[in-house]
C-alpha cells in the first residue's frame, strides 16, 4: 500500500499529538519534582518491531533511548508478550539508561494482534543505593547507584505482580512519590493505546500499518536530503570533564565527526575509558546526543522516528566512558551527556560555522539535599538547576535559560519553602559571568539554599571549573562554575563533585558557569555593551578592559571616541 | 422613556463589530473597519449609526459592554507603560528568569522574549516573610525612599510589585503601597497580593508585571471611550468582557486590566455555552477559524472550561502548552482556549521530501491569499477552499477585495499540485485535509487531552472559516452534531450581551482534607464570601443577585499538579465528600487514583456572578442574495458534486447534504453525508450520519 503525502501529514499530526497526550497525562499525574518542574520524562510510540514512530514534545536527550530498550525487550521476550502485559526495566546493561530512569513499556493489540508499544521513560526521585536521589558522581560501582531492576512484566494480561511493586517499595526511600510516579507512566502508556485504537479504528490496521513504515522512510529522507546539502569534511573537538566523579584527573571526551554524501558519522573512539565514578554513558546515551545535535543543524521540521538514527553512524567502543561495561556506575552520567554535547558542537562548529554556538553552561547542576523531618519522615530536596546559552554567530546567548538538550524548569521557591525545610536564598543572574565576544555569551545563574531542618546530605554534581565553557570566533570563555558551603565559622569551597553533611543553619551557594562569547569582544557594539551595563549584566570596569567601550559614569553614554582609541590600543597590546 | 437598549462592542485588530439589541428584542448589527490607534472612534461611528437607524438617543442606552484587544496588543506589540518592578533582596531576575524553559526544542538560535521590565528598573527592598509568616527581615523604609527616588528620577509611569510569599503574609506589600501612593501619586501601582494572592513566586510576579505594564493604557483607553461615549449621550455604564467570559466595571478592568486580556475569544465561547444551553445542548466543542488561527474550547454542564494560566504571545500547541516560555505568562482565570496556527491565511509548501505542510506560515491579512488579489504568491487554505468550490468567487468586504479563482488555480497547480504529481483539486483537496489535520489537534487538546471523549459533544463552529471545516472536523473528532450559530462573524460580539457581571477570588492554602480542615476552610471561606459580597454591593448589587460557586484546587499529597473540584456549597461544610469527588475526578482523567493517600487542598476559589441578560436571536442578519449551485469537491470519495447554494432563511426543513449556505461573512458546508435544518433559535443544525 502506497501513502500519499496527505494521508501521511494527516496521521502523522495524529500520532504527534498522541504522543504529546501521553507526555500531558504523564505531567499532570506525577507526584515528583523531577517529572513536574524538570519535565525529565518521555513518553514514545512504536510500531510492532519496536521501531519508534512518535516521540512527545519531552526531553530529547531520551531521543535515543527508546530504540535500544526495545531491541533488548523483543530479544528477551521474543514470543511471550500477551496482550495487558507491561513492562518495567531501568537497568543500564539491560537497554536503561541509568538506575533513576524506569521504563514502563505498554504492548498495544488490536485483535489479539500486536500492533505497536507505548513506552512512558521518567527520572524517579529516588530508587534506593547508597545516598538520597539514587544519583551522587562518587559511586563508583552500580549496586551503590540504586535498586537495578531487569526486563520484567509488571502486569501480566492484565494482572498487576503485587511482588513487584512490594520488592520496590522496600528498597526506596520515598516509595509515595515513586510509585505515583509510576503509575504516572502506566497512565500515559494507555492514553497511547487508546489514541493507537481510534487510529486502527479510523484507518483500518492495513492503512495504519503502512502509514507507520512509511513515517520511517520518510523521516530517513528528510534526514538524508539535510546531510547531503551540507559540506563533505572531517573535524575533530576534544572538550572535557573537571574530574571523574571521585576527585580524579579531568575525562577528555573527544569526537571526530565526518560528513559524507548524506550519512554522517561521530567516532568517538578516543574519548576517555570508563571512569571510576558514575559519569558512565550507555550507548544510547550517546546515539541521543548524536541525534540531537545533528537535528539541531536541520533546517527542516523532522518526524520523531526511527528514521532519525538511519543515516547517522556512532562509533562507542565498549569500556569506553561512552559505552561503559559492568559494573561501570552511571547515576551522574548526565553531565557526560552535555559535554558530548559541547565535543559535538565543537566539531559541528568546524563544519557549519552559521549553524553553530558558543558552549553554554554545559548542562543542568544537581543539588540535592536528603533528611528526615521532625516526624522521622524522609525527604528528597532535588533541585535541577537550569542554565544559561552560549553566544551565536548572530545573536547574543540567552541569559538563564535551559540547556537546549533539556526541557528543565526551576523549582518555585515558594513552593519549595512550603514543601521542604529549605530556604532559598538568592535566585539569579551574576553580573560579567558571560564570555565577552562581538556576542555576549548568557549570563550564569547563582543560588543559595539555607539548611532549617536536622543534619541532612548534600551532593551536588556541576563542572566546568577547570574548563569553562568555550567560546568561538575569538570570544571568551564563560565564567568558571562555585560551590560555597558557608558554615557557622567559615566558608568552604566545595569540589565541582561533592557528597557531604550539611548541617542545621548551613547555607550552600552555586554559582553555574556562564556562557561563551561569539566573535571579538573588540567588536561588539558599543550601544549594546551600555546597555548591559545598565542593566548590571556588566560592569563599568569589565566594559573598559573586556570590551573596549569607554562610558560616561554618571549617564552611561558611549563616549565613541575615547572607545575607539581603547579598543585600537587594546588590539595592538595583542600577542 | 425608559433605557432599554443594550450594545455590545467587539474590537479587533481589524474590524470593530457592534450588536445592538433595542428594548423589542429586535438585534441591529454593524461592521466597520477598526480605527487604531483610536479605538474609540469605530465604536462611537457604529454606536451612532445604530443609535440612528432605530431612531433612539443616547439616554436610551441601559449598558454597553465592550471586549477589546487593546491591552493584549500593549504587551504584544510592547508599548506598554513604562514599569518598574520592586521584589525581594536577592530576587531581581526572577522576572527574567521565567521558568528557565524555551519552548522550541532543537532550535539553537531562539530568543528569549525579553522581560517587560528592563533589569535596570527591577530594584530589590531589604525585607523577608518567611513561608509561614514569620517577618526574617523587617521592610527598611529608609532604602524604599531611595529606591522610590529612584523611580523617580527614571520617570517611570507604573509599579508592580511582587515580594515572596505575600500571597498569604502582605504586610510589607501594602506597606510598599502604602508609601508608594504617598510619594507618586499621579503613578500606577499593582500589589501583586491584590493581583493575584496565590503561591508560586514567577507566576505572581509575572502577572503583577503584566497588569502594572498594560494599566496605564487601558485606563487612558477606557477613559477616551467614557468620555466619547458620553459625548453620544451614553451614560449608561460601560462593563468589559473578562478573559473569563464575564464582565466587569470599567472601573475595575482599569485597576485589573489583567483580567480583561483575552477579551474578545472568550466572548464568542461564552455566546455559545448561553445558546446551547437554550437548544439544550451543555456539552460543547467549540471551533473558531479565523484568517491566521484556529481556536478550539470546551463547554462541559453549559459552563466553558477554564484555564487557570495562560501565555500572551506564545503559540498554544499541545506541546508549547506542557513546556512553556513563548510568551508572557499570566495565572488569571480565563476560558481554555487552545488555539493552532491554522486559518485562511495559512500557506501551503513543499518540503525537501516531498512532504505537503500547510502553516504555521500565514500569508496574514496582507497580502493574504492568492486570491485576493493583493500581492499574495504563496498558496494559502483559503486557495484551496475556494478551488474546492466552498468559498464564493467575486466581490468581498464592500467590494474592497474581489475573489480571482484564475489566480489561485495557477498557484496551487505550480507550486503544490505539479510537484506532487497529482491533480489540482486533489492538492487543494489536501491542503483543506491537512488544515483539518492540524486544528483538530487543538480540538483534541481541548477534548481528549482533557479526559473527555469528543463523540459525546456537539460542535459549534463560527468565525469566517469555522463554517468550512466544521463538518470535516466533527467527522474527525467523533462528533454526530455540529451548530452554526446565526451571525457567524459577529458572535463575540454578540456574547456579550449574554454575559453577566464575575468575579473571580481565590485564597492558597495547604492542607489535608477529611483531617480537621473544616475550620481552617469555614475561616477562608468567610473571608472570601464577605470581600466579594461587599465588592458586588459597591457595585450596586445586592448580595440576593450574587450567585457564589466554590471551588478547591485538590491533589494528592507530594502530587505536583492540582485538579479543580467544584463544591455545592462553601467549603468546610461537606468536606466529607471532598476526597472521594477529587479521587474520581482522578480517576475519570488518568485513569486511576490511589485512595490510600491523603488528599491535599492548596488553594480555595470563589467565583460571583450576577445574572444573565436574555436575549433572542433569530436568523440574524439578513444574508445577501445567493442561490443557484456551485461545482464542489467533496474529496476522493464523492468527487465533484453540483451543489445547490441556499440562503439560511430558505432553509424551512430537514435538508439533506450536499449543500451550501452562504452567509454575509462565510459559507457553511453541508457534506452529502449530512442532515441540515434551522432550529427555533435560527441556528443551522448538522447532523452527520453514521458511516465512514
Amino acid at each position: 500500500m502506497v501513502i500519499d503525502p496527505i494521508t501521511r501529514e494527516i496521521m502523522r499530526n495524529a500520532l504527534a499529538s498522541a504522543a504529546d497526550e501521553m507526555a500531558l497525562a504523564l505531567h499532570r499525574t506525577a507526584y515528583s519534582t523531577i517529572v513536574r518542574d524538570c519535565l525529565d520524562f518521555s513518553t514514545s510510540l512504536c510500531d510492532a518491531d519496536g521501531q519508534m514512530i512518535a516521540q512527545g514534545v519531552t526531553i530529547p536527550l531520551h531521543l535515543g533511548a527508546v530504540p535500544s530498550a526495545m531491541e533488548q525487550l523483543l530479544s528477551r521476550f521474543p514470543d511471550r508478550i500477551d496482550p495487558g502485559d507491561v513492562f518495567i526495566m531501568n537497568d543500564p546493561f539491560a537497554g536503561g539508561m541509568h538506575i533513576p530512569d524506569i521504563f514502563i513499556i505498554k504492548p498495544i493489540f488490536w485483535d489479539e494482534v500486536r500492533v505497536g508499544f507505548a513506552v512512558a521513560t521518567a527520572h524517579h526521585l529516588d530508587l534506593g543505593g547508597r545516598l538520597p536521589g539514587s544519583s551522587a558522581c562518587d559511586n563508583t560501582e552500580i549496586f551503590q547507584d540504586g535498586l537495578r531492576i531487569p526486563w520484567l512484566k509488571l502486569y501480566r494480561r492484565g494482572e498487576a505482580d503485587g511482588a513487584i511493586f512490594a520488592l520496590i517499595e522496600a528498597n526506596i526511600r520515598v516509595p509515595d512519590q515513586t510509585i505515583g510516579d509510576i503509575r504516572a507512566q502506566l497512565a500515559a502508556c494507555t492514553i497511547g493505546e487508546r489514541a493507537v485504537h481510534e487510529l486502527i479504528r479510523r484507518y483500518g490496521l492495513a492503512t495504519y500499518r503502512a502509514f507507520t513504515a512509511d513515517l520511517i522512510i520518510y523521516t530517513e529522507r528528510l534526514m538524508r536530503a539535510e546531510i547531503a546539502s551540507w559540506p563533505d569534511g572531517s573535524a575533530s573537538f576534544t572538550d572535557y570533564m573537571d574530574s571523574d566523579g571521585v576527585g580524579g584527573p579531568p575525562v577528555p571526551l573527544r569526537v571526530t565527526v565526518t560528513i559524507r554524501g548524506d550519512t554522517l558519522t561521530a567516532d568517538f573512539s578516543e574519548s576517555a575509558p570508563q571512569v571510576r565514578g558514575a559519569l558512565n554513558c550507555t550507548r544510547s546515551y550517546a546515539v541521543s546526543v548524536v541525534a540531537l545535535c545533528v537535528r539541531a543543524m536541520l533546517r527542516e521540521q523532522v518526524p520523531n522516528s526511527a528514521g532519525i538514527f538511519r543515516p547517522l553512524l556512532v562509533i562507542t567502543p565498549p569500556g569506553t566512558i561512552v559505552n561503559a561495561v559492568m559494573p561501570a556506575a552511571s547515576s551522574m552520567r548526565g553531565v557526560t551527556g552535555f559535554r558530548l554535547i559541547d565535543a559535538m558542537l565543537g566539531a559541528l562548529a568546524q563544519l557549519l560555522p552559521e549553524r553553530v554556538p558558543a558552549a553554554g553552561e554545559g548542562g543542568n547542576s544537581l543539588v540535592i539535599i536528603g533528611g528526615r523531618r521532625p516526624t522521622g519522615e524522609s525527604y528528597v530536596f532535588f533541585e535541577l538547576l537550569a542554565g544559561t546559552w552560549g553566544a551565536r554567530p548572530d545573536r547574543d546567548g540567552n541569559d538563564g535559560l535551559c540547556n537546549p538538550a533539556n526541557i528543565a524548569s526551576n523549582i518555585p521557591i515558594e513552593l519549595a519553602e512550603c514543601e521542604y525545610p529549605v530556604r532559598i536564598e538568592r535566585y539569579g543572574l551574576v553580573q560579567d559571568s558571560g564570555g565577552a565576544g562581538q556576542y555576549r555569551g548568557g549570563l550564569a545563574i547563582e543560588r543559595s539554599w539555607r539548611l532549617l531542618g536536622s543534619e541532612a546530605n548534600l551532593t551536588i554534581r556541576s563542572d566546568r571549573r577547570a574548563y569553562p565553557p568555550y567560546g568561538l570566533a575569538g570570544g571568551e570563555v564563560g565564567a568558571p562554575s562555585s560551590n560555597v558551603l558557608q558554615r557557622s565559622d567559615a566558608k568552604v569551597s566545595l569540589p565541582t563533585m561533592v557528597a557531604t553533611g550539611m548541617m542545621h543553619g548551613e547555607l550552600i551557594h552555586h554559582q553555574m558557569p556562564g556562557g561563551g562569547g561569539w566573535g571579538d569582544p573588540l567588536d561588539r557594539d558599543p550601544a549594546a555593551v551600555a546597555r548591559d551595563v545598565r542593566d548590571d549584566k556588566v560592569s563599568l570596569a569589565a566594559a573598559r578592559v573586556r570590551y573596549g567601550v569607554v562610558l560616561d559614569p554618571t549617564d552611561l553614554t558611549v563616549d565613541l571616541m575615547a572607545t575607539t582609541a581603547l579598543r585600537a590600543a587594546l588590539r595592538a597590546e595583542r600577542p | 422613556m425608559s433605557a432599554t437598549i443594550r450594545i455590545g462592542a467587539d474590537v479587533g485588530g481589524t474590524f470593530t463589530d457592534v450588536v445592538l439589541v433595542d428594548g423589542t428584542g429586535q438585534i441591529h448589527t454593524c461592521k466597520l473597519p477598526s480605527t487604531p490607534p483610536n479605538f474609540e472612534r469605530a465604536i462611537i461611528t457604529a454606536v451612532e449609526r445604530l443609535l440612528g437607524a432605530i431612531g433612539a438617543a443616547g439616554e436610551a442606552v441601559a449598558g454597553v459592554a465592550h471586549g477589546t484587544t487593546v491591552a493584549t496588543n500593549a504587551v504584544l506589540e510592547r508599548r506598554g507603560a513604562r514599569t518598574a518592578l520592586l521584589t525581594t533582596l536577592g530576587f531581581r531576575d526572577l522576572l527574567e528568569l521565567r521558568r528557565v524553559r524555551a519552548p522550541q526544542m532543537y532550535d539553537l538560535f531562539w530568543v528569549k522574549p525579553p522581560p517587560l521590565v528592563e533589569r535596570a528598573l527591577r530594584l530589590e527592598l531589604s525585607e523577608r516573610m518567611a513561608a509561614d509568616g514569620t517577618p526574617l527581615l523587617p521592610l527598611d523604609e529608609n532604602e524604599l525612599e531611595r529606591v522610590i527616588d529612584q523611580l523617580e528620577r527614571e520617570a517611570v509611569e507604573s509599579v508592580a510589585v511582587c515580594l515572596l510569599h505575600a500571597y498569604a503574609y502582605p504586610a510589607h506589600e501594602r506597606l510598599v503601597g502604602e508609601v508608594l501612593a504617598r510619594r507618586l501619586p499621579g503613578v500606577a501601582v499593582s500589589l501583586s497580593h491584590q493581583v493575584l494572592p496565590e503561591r508560586r513566586e514567577y507566576e505572581r510576579s509575572a502577572t503583577t508585571a503584566v497588569n502594572a505594564y498594560v494599566q496605564p493604557v487601558m485606563r487612558r483607553y477606557l477613559g477616551d471611550l467614557q468620555a466619547s461615549l458620553a459625548t453620544a449621550g451614553v451614560a449608561a455604564p460601560l462593563l468589559l468582557m473578562q478573559s473569563s467570559g464575564g464582565l466587569m466595571a470599567a472601573e475595575e478592568a482599569a485597576r485589573l486590566p489583567v483580567y480583561a486580556l483575552e477579551s474578545g475569544p472568550a466572548a464568542g465561547v461564552l455566546a455559545a455555552a448561553v445558546f446551547g444551553q437554550r437548544a439544550g445542548l451543555s456539552e460543547l466543542i467549540t471551533l473558531d477559524i479565523g484568517g491566521t488561527t484556529a481556536k478550539a474550547a470546551l463547554i462541559v454542564g453549559g459552563r466553558p472550561f477554564y484555564s487557570a494560566e495562560y501565555e500572551v504571545g506564545a503559540s498554544l500547541s499541545a506541546g508549547n502548552r506542557l513546556v512553556g516560555g513563548g510568551g508572557e505568562l499570566i495565572r488569571a482565570p480565563s476560558i481554555d482556549i487552545a488555539e493552532i496556527g491554522a486559518g485562511g491565511g495559512s500557506i501551503a509548501e513543499l518540503d525537501a521530501a516531498g512532504g505537503l505542510r500547510v502553516g504555521p506560515r500565514s500569508a496574514g491579512a496582507l497580502p493574504g491569499p492568492v486570491c485576493y488579489g493583493r500581492g499574495g504568491t504563496r498558496p494559502t487554505l483559503t486557495d484551496a477552499n475556494l478551488l474546492l468550490g466552498l468559498v464564493r468567487p467575486g466581490p468581498i468586504a464592500d467590494g474592497q477585495v474581489v475573489i480571482n479563482r484564475e489566480a489561485a488555480e495557477a498557484t496551487v497547480t505550480e507550486q503544490i499540485a505539479r510537484p506532487l504529481g497529482i491533480a489540482t483539486l486533489e492538492a487543494a483537496d489536501g491542503i483543506h485535509r491537512i488544515a483539518n489535520a492540524h486544528t483538530l489537534r487543538a480540538l483534541r487538546a481541548v477534548s481528549v487531552e482533557r479526559g473527555y471523549d469528543p463523540r459525546e459533544f456537539t460542535l459549534v463552529a463560527f468565525g469566517g472559516s469555522g463554517p468550512l471545516h466544521a463538518a470535516a472536523l466533527a467527522r474527525d473528532l467523533g462528533c454526530r452534531r455540529v451548530i452554526i450559530p446565526p451571525s457567524p462573524g459577529l458572535f463575540s460580539a454578540i456574547g456579550l450581551l449574554v454575559s453577566g457581571v464575575e468575579r473571580h477570588d481565590v485564597r492558597s492554602c495547604l492542607l489535608i482534607a477529611d483531617q480537621g480542615a473544616e475550620d481552617a476552610l469555614r475561616a477562608i471561606a468567610a473571608d472570601l464570601r464577605s470581600q466579594m459580597l461587599e465588592r458586588f454591593a459597591r457595585e450596586g448589587f445586592a448580595p440576593e443577585l450574587v450567585s457564589l460557586s466554590w471551588s478547591v484546587d485538590a491533589r494528592f499529597r507530594g502530587q505536583a499538579h492540582e485538579l479543580r473540584i467544584p463544591l455545592p456549597a462553601a467549603p468546610g461544610e461537606h468536606t466529607d465528600a471532598l476526597s472521594s469527588d477529587f479521587s474520581a475526578e482522578h480517576l475519570r482523567l488518568y485513569g486511576h487514583a490511589d485512595s490510600t493517600t491523603p488528599v491535599e487542598l492548596v488553594a480555595v476559589r470563589l467565583v460571583g456572578r450576577t445574572p444573565a441578560p436574555g436575549l433572542e436571536l433569530g436568523v440574524g442578519q439578513a444574508v445577501r442574495d445567493s442561490s443557484g449551485e456551485r461545482q464542489v469537491y467533496f474529496g476522493q470519495r464523492w468527487g465533484l458534486i453540483t451543489t445547490p447554494v441556499v440562503t439560511r432563511t430558505a432553509l424551512r426543513q430537514p435538508t439533506n447534504g450536499p449543500l451550501l449556505i452562504d452567509e454575509y461573512d462565510s459559507t457553511i458546508v453541508v457534506p452529502p453525508d449530512a442532515r441540515v435544518w434551522l432550529d427555533d433559535l435560527g441556528q443551522v443544525v448538522m447532523e452527520l450520519r453514521d458511516g465512514d
